[in-house]
């Protein structure tokens, strides 16, 4: 045992490397935020629907001159905001304030649970950086819903529509990686890479873009495929950075059993 | 110069640099990461809490315990420490 104790390990430069593949492991648990990405779109989703079904109702109602059904639109309408809204409130206190990021751990205990749990510091927030961080999403909104309209009224080509957004697109996303870390490793940063690369197939002529109208989804196809496949290759990272942290990590019998 | 044996073990000099690469992690990280047995992984562990290199976090995930632990600055210290003796001594090409 002592002679053990006195040697220098074999392998030390290699072990020196454990930490850094240990971040990269937890920095690349990316399906937690993939899902928790889905999750919210979906909900978004839901809830615009649940909205827009008895809004176009109203309308159609009133529209028709069918006052009952109008009525019937606006107070269906009125329910169900008021149901979100009550659904929203709850949302809020069991998951917000206190209990910020509870979450994020409990999807992650879904996914990655039989890997156990691990966790990266959170990123320093301010609240300078919480400002900053609303502003830029209603900067980001802002460009995105006032290009997709200039668009639409013809200003903007539809092969240009997504080569400018590269604009406000890239700035965001960057930004968003800025933010989370040291939360989220650099591969994130593929998706803004692979943004910019579109675009500028585009402008060199490859017809990878939407006329007519779907032309919408030449922005939001690339940002959110991009984005999901910058997470799905996250987390194919972190299966390979746990592989070489166990390979460095493994002891063999009297190593691993003694004290 | 000497070496801090409480790191110097292998199971311990693992656990301690899988702990500075991470906030913090639970027992079940360490113990399919090191592929460790409970009872030596938990022998190891209270080891190192006792020379105050780690911090113990005890909490319940749903109804299942969930222990986790963070490396204190102490820990971090020693272990910085260790390293630059460590390196000393292949430097001057000792055992």
């Amino acid at each position: 045992m002592n002679t053990q104790q006195n040697q220098v390990p074999q392998n030390a430069e290699k072990l020196k490397e454990i930490p850094k593949w240990t971040r990269k492991y937890a920095q690349n648990r990316t399906l937690t935020i993939l899902v928790l990405i889905v999750v919210t779109t979906l909900y978004g989703m839901f809830v615009a629907v649940l909205v827009g079904f008895p809004l176009a109702l109203a309308v159609a109602g009133f529209w028709k001159g069918n006052m009952i059904l109008g009525c019937v639109g606006i107070a269906v309408l009125v329910a169900l905001l008021v149901a979100i809204f009550i659904c929203q409130f709850i949302l809020i206190r069991k998951f917000g304030g206190k209990n910020r990021g509870l979450i994020d751990q409990k999807i992650d205990q879904w996914i990655y649970g039989r890997e156990g749990m691990t966790s990266m510091p959170l990123p320093k927030t301010t609240k300078k950086m919480k400002w900053l961080d609303l502003v830029v999403g209603a900067v980001f909104l802002v460009c995105m819903l006032g290009s997709m309209n200039l668009s639409m009224v013809g200003f903007i080509a539809s092969k240009y529509l997504q080569p400018l957004s590269v604009l406000y697109v890239v700035p965001f996303l960057v930004f968003q990686y800025f933010l989370q870390r040291p939360r989220i490793g650099p591969l994130v940063l593929i998706a803004p890479i692979l943004y910019t690369i579109h675009a500028i197939l585009i402008v060199a002529g490859l017809p990878i873009f939407f006329t007519g109208g779907l032309f919408m989804l030449s922005i939001l196809l690339p940002f959110f495929g991009y984005t999901f496949l910058a997470y799905v290759i996250g987390h194919l990272y972190s299966r390979y950075a746990l592989k070489k942290l166990r390979g460095i990590t493994h002891l063999e019998g009297e190593a691993a059993n003694g004290d | 110069m000497e070496i801090d044996k409480i790191i110097h073990e292998p199971a311990r000099l693992r656990i301690t640099m899988i702990l500075a690469g991470l906030e913090r992690a639970d027992f079940n990280f360490l113990l399919t990461t090191l592929s460790l047995t409970r009872g030596n992984l938990s022998r190891h562990m209270e080891k190192l809490e006792f020379a105050g290199y780690l911090r113990v976090k005890k909490s319940f995930k749903g109804k299942v315990p969930n222990t986790s632990y963070q490396l204190t600055q102490e820990g971090s210290k020693a272990l910085a420490q260790y390293w630059e003796n460590l390196d000393a001594v292949r430097r001057s090409g000792q055992p």
